[in-house]
């Protein structure tokens, strides 16, 4: 790596820095706000358990699959959601920012857009979510350090994941207009089928999941990653996060040269 | 004192007629408002596709789940509930849910934004103008959810042949989408002293998924949690129609009735105490 190259680096690594410290401060000024939302996304994920935990209640094994591998698969899928939405909190708004030309904001500054776009908001909700990825693994994970590195292997695929797939949603807008419901309504169905076990599902619906819909490389995590390490699964996941993160810059990229603006007057949100 | 008699019979004649009047013109106005929204719902015909996407994808995933549960079995039973009774029961439960429109964002957005003083300035009730329009969406929407998820379970565990179940379904659907609606109002108006009922919000949604049956029904959770459940207004919105449905029954009806029009009477009085103190508190600036 050249020197210039790694200034480069370190150039982003303190825009990001920067950015990061902003998007704290400025949800901290509503402690308050700040504390009840992360709060109730956390009960509300406590919630989805608590349903588990009925479920496992009347049927003790579905398909392999017991209350603790749910207990981890919500762990990750939770904890991933999080930390991307709390440090690329914009993730899930793309599609908005594009057809509503607020991207334009963006193309103004000198700093890479996508990057940019992504780091200049944090999901006060994000933070429950995070916090409730831990406390499960902390609660019925492996609380070895072979077991924490591996589950924050998890956190890391599971939240590059959701940010491919949503970048992807996301540029939809560059060449269909408005797609915010698409968007929003692409973000539900992927976190809800990441958060059921991956084995209920039978041919063709499970080659979906772990191709076009790659909700199954997140709710397969807690057996393939967690529970039985499987050195393939573990491969084609990274390989999949990997290629859809990189297809997905390349689309973005794509997208913006196609990008009209729309002489919006916007402030940054 | 004939004449006392008759001045006073004549002046309750009058009041019960101003009454009568009051309620007609308030349903007339209501209607109005109803007429407004469905012509308005008209327009987002893409919303009502991508919900029912939606719908479809996650009855899909619930009919993968209890399938699997009942180990594919299509006979046995579990706490009175065959697999065709279930799926059949989600379907109703979602449809139900699905049909609710997010009137507490909407109520905090006004709120936030000022617009509720818009809103109160006009001949008609706030919270019966949001009642109206919501009952309109929801109605519209509840018809179509049901088609929709037809589409996926009637391939999978045969025709709804419930008989007066459907007619059980449809009586308590009413009071259902009311209790859904008092329930979100209330939430919504806290913003007059909280702003970010998004996350009230959440909780209560959960909530009703799990202890108002949307996920499971409520006869397959454990007894004391069955017991709490009774005493929770979240089964009134959910699970007692889906069940009426599924098990053919008037037998329950006019209990189920009955439930329903406690907790209407209970969270119409706390909506409206809500109301009238967040309304009197209100400070809009500027216009």
């Amino acid at each position: 790596m050249s020197t210039g190259d790694s200034g480069g680096l370190r150039a982003i690594a303190a825009f990001l820095g920067t950015c990061w410290k902003i998007n704290l401060a400025s949800a901290l000024e509503y402690r308050l706000s700040f504390a009840l939302l992360a709060g109730m996304m956390f009960i509300n994920n406590f919630i989805w358990l608590f349903f588990w935990n009925l479920f496992f209640s009347r049927f003790p094994i579905v398909q392999g699959w017991e209350l603790r591998d749910v207990m981890l698969m919500w762990a990750i899928g939770a904890g991933g959601f999080g930390w991307v939405n709390l440090l690329f909190g914009n993730f899930t708004r793309i599609a908005t920012i594009v057809s509503t030309g607020e991207l334009d904001l963006y193309l103004a500054q000198p700093k890479p857009v996508l990057l940019h776009v992504l780091a200049s908001r944090m999901s006060i909700t994000a933070a429950g979510d995070f916090v409730f990825g831990l406390v499960i693994f902390a609660w019925v994970g492996e609380r070895t350090l072979l077991g924490a590195l591996a589950f924050a292997l998890g956190l890391l695929l599971a939240g590059l994941l959701f940010l491919g797939v949503m970048l992807h949603v996301g540029c939809l807008a560059f060449f269909i207009g408005n797609s915010e419901g698409i968007a929003q309504q692409a973000l539900g169905s992927f976190v809800s089928l990441s958060t059921y076990p991956s084995s209920i599902f039978k041919g063709a619906a499970r080659a979906m999941l772990f191709s076009l819909i790659p909700a199954g490389f997140i709710s397969y995590l807690p057996i393939g990653l967690l529970k039985h390490f499987d050195p393939w699964f573990v491969t084609a996941a990274i390989a999949a996060t990997a290629l859809i993160g990189g297809s997905g810059i390349a689309l973005f990229r794509f997208g913006l040269k196609r990008y009209a603006s729309g002489n919006l007057i916007a402030a940054r949100s | 004192m004939d004449r006392t008699m008759g001045d006073s019979s004549r002046t309750e004649a009058g009041k019960a007629v101003a009454i009568w009047g009051a309620g007609a013109a308030a349903f007339a106005k209501s209607a109005a408002v109803a007429r407004i929204t469905l012509r308005q719902m008209m327009f987002y015909k893409t919303d009502f596709l991508l919900r029912c996407a939606f719908l479809l994808m996650i009855l899909y995933v619930f009919s993968q789940l209890w399938s699997a549960a009942y180990g594919g079995g299509e006979t046995g039973s579990v706490a009175g509930f065959t697999l065709k009774q279930l799926l059949w029961y989600l379907v109703f439960t979602e449809a139900l849910t699905l049909a609710a429109p997010p009137i507490c964002s909407r109520i905090e957005q006004e709120v936030k934004n000022g617009d509720v003083a818009m809103r109160l300035v006009r001949p008609i009730s706030y919270v019966l103008y949001h009642y109206a329009s919501f009952l309109a969406e929801a109605a519209l929407r509840f018809a179509i959810h049901l088609l929709a998820g037809s589409l996926v379970v009637w391939p999978i565990v045969g025709a709804p042949n419930f008989g007066y179940g459907w007619a059980a379904l449809l009586s308590l659907s009413l009071g259902a989408l009311t209790v859904t609606f008092l329930m979100a109002a209330a939430i919504g108006l806290c913003a007059f002293w909280i702003e970010e009922t998004r996350g009230l919000e959440f909780v209560l949604q959960k909530l009703q998924f799990t202890l108002g049956g949307m996920l499971l029904p409520i006869d397959l959770m454990p007894d004391w949690l069955q017991r709490i459940c009774a005493w929770l207004p979240f089964r009134a919105a959910m699970y007692l129609p889906a069940r009426a449905a599924v098990h053919s029954g008037g037998d329950h009806l006019l209990r189920d009735l009955g439930v329903q029009a406690v907790w209407l009477a209970v969270l119409g009085a706390i909506v409206a105490v809500i109301f009238r103190r967040g309304a009197v508190k209100l400070h809009v600036n500027g216009g």
